[in-house]
């Protein structure tokens, strides 16, 4: 059970042009998530949700605030899942999933398992170059959840993906998380994705500021069309558009 | 997984389609070698027989039969030892410029001390480096690998500068978040995006590095396959020169198709599925 704790977090990127104004990315957020819990983070683009997630995992550094992710008092493990599946080019899938783990070659039956469980085990010896987008993607899944982090994080895995691949992976990762249950942090710009798949939204704001934090309490997995989920996703956008009563101007 | 099976059904379809015509394409271009060959060589026959004169223009037959005698004598002695300076010029080049580019690709303040001298370096004539040599070195072994080595760093300095700045970021930032460590992120992530870039230099600079280094031997050199050509003109032996230039052109042809070309297609296999997607 991983624990993550950001305090009065802060992060503004130098400004764009020689006399524009600092971006600020992430205003101030205090945010504390702990247990096998799956989180989404939602909010419209430009909120500051990847900047989170890259403070998380020490890709970025914070202007000011702290974050911790801890677990039982260690640094926890990180797995990553981006909007696009950054696997090396130049390495086989099965390569690409040894090149995360310190292990080398015994930690290639857990990577196998874990790309049996996308259903991808035929494309040990593949470059990603001859993968679709969707398949690459679910090395990319794969790929996190073989390093049994202890927190996830997940950067709008499917945003860049067909509709029907998107469900078929959401569906898949139900699965996964079920029989694994991470801490997962999953930030999207889509309410009816995060009400189907998290136990807790947390609503951010434009200036990265944090609007609402919901809770979810229905039994996992949930389909797409389940009634109860479709109502939630009916209430909880139209909290949105509390939030966003006109469209965003400049 | 229903999907993943007819995905991976629709994979062997299509390889396998890929593989006949790539068969015929390559037929037909080893067809169209061998038909510019016989142009190029009927042209010259031609122009033999109108000019008439052996001395002056030789026939392909009477330069064919220098060629099997220079075959027969002397002739890997001359060639092993342009190409042990070609090569050695070479590794200086790959040597100093590699760290150069580098340099070049990381940090502004170098990319602006540099970019001026690499820049001046590789447009300065081949000639130029060949007489520069051979005042500095005299006849020695030396004076090659020098004008070598001079001619083709800028292009493996500019080229590898350019694959550090083309680097994807993304791919950087991934073997952070999955804690990798700054050597291992050089190794799999840097130098595999750089090395295309690398030989695509090598490979640019690899007949400009030969025709320096012939040219250095005109001069400099009391072996080589450039002192044999300048042997051969001071001898009036016309079908002795043209015999010398035919296979030093035919060595580099062979030396670019069978170890360059092979080893980048062996290095970079990865890369033919990537213009695909």
């Amino acid at each position: 059970m991983a624990q993550v704790i950001i305090n009065r977090l802060k992060k503004t990127f130098p400004p764009p042009t020689k006399d524009g104004d600092p971006v600020v990315a992430i205003g101030d957020i205090s945010l504390e998530v702990e247990g096998n819990v799956f989180v989404s983070i939602v909010g419209p683009s430009g909120c500051g949700k990847s900047t989170l997630l890259n403070i998380l995992s020490g890709v970025e550094t914070p202007t000011s605030g702290t974050v911790s992710v801890t677990e039982g008092g260690r640094a926890a493990h990180l797995g990553y899942v981006f909007q696009d599946a950054r696997l090396l080019p130049w390495r086989t899938v099965m390569d690409n999933m040894l090149y995360v783990r310190d292990d080398g070659d015994a930690g290639e039956t857990k990577a196998t398992r874990y790309l049996d469980m996308v259903g991808l085990s035929h494309t040990h010896d593949m470059f990603p170059g001859q993968l679709s987008g969707g398949m690459q993607q679910r090395v990319g899944i794969a790929r996190a959840f073989s390093v049994e982090p202890d927190l996830l994080l997940m950067d709008e895995p499917f945003s860049h993906l067909d509709a029907i691949t998107a469900r078929s992976l959401r569906d898949h990762l139900q699965e996964l998380w079920s029989a694994t249950r991470k801490t997962v942090l999953f930030v999207t710009h889509d309410v009816v994705e995060a009400v189907q798949l998290s136990d807790r939204i947390i609503v951010l704001a434009p200036g990265g500021r944090i609007f609402d934090d919901i809770s979810i309490d229905l039994p996992h997995p949930r389909r797409a069309t389940d009634p109860k989920v479709a109502t939630l996703q009916a209430e909880i956008l139209g909290r949105f558009e509390e939030m966003h009563p006109a469209p965003a101007t400049a | 997984m229903t999907d993943t099976v007819a995905e991976s059904i629709q994979g062997d379809l299509g390889q396998a389609n890929v593989l006949r015509t790539a068969a015929g394409a390559r037929r037909r271009r080893y067809v169209l070698v061998v038909l510019g060959w016989l142009v190029f060589i009927g042209l010259w026959w031609l122009l033999a027989l109108w000019v008439g004169s052996e001395a002056r223009l030789p026939s392909p037959g009477r330069v064919f039969q220098e060629i099997v005698a220079i075959l027969q004598e002397d002739f890997w002695a001359q060639f092993w030892a342009s190409i042990v300076r070609v090569v050695a010029g070479f590794f200086a080049a790959v040597l100093i410029g590699t760290p150069v580019g580098l340099l070049m690709g990381r940090s502004k303040y170098w990319s602006n001390f540099l970019q001026s001298p690499v820049v001046v370096a590789g447009s300065i004539p081949g000639l130029t480096y060949a007489v520069m040599a051979f005042v500095v070195f005299g006849i020695s072994f030396w004076g090659p690998v020098l004008a070598v080595g001079l001619i083709a760093m800028p292009y493996v300095a500019i080229n590898v500068a350019e694959g550090v700045r083309g680097v994807d970021r993304r791919l950087v930032d991934m073997s952070t978040a999955y804690g990798r460590n700054e050597r291992q992120v050089f190794r799999h992530v840097v130098i595999p995006s750089v090395l295309p870039f690398v030989f695509a230099g090598v490979r640019l600079s690899f007949s400009l590095a030969w025709k320096v280094g012939t040219l250095t031997e005109v001069f400099g050199s009391s072996k080589g396959i450039g002192f044999q050509i300048r042997r051969n003109y001071q001898l009036f032996n016309m079908p002795g020169v043209i015999a010398w230039v035919l296979l030093f052109v035919l060595f580099m042809l062979l030396i670019e198709r069978f170890i360059l070309v092979r080893l980048e297609r062996r290095l970079f296999r990865w890369r033919q599925w990537e213009r695909e997607t």
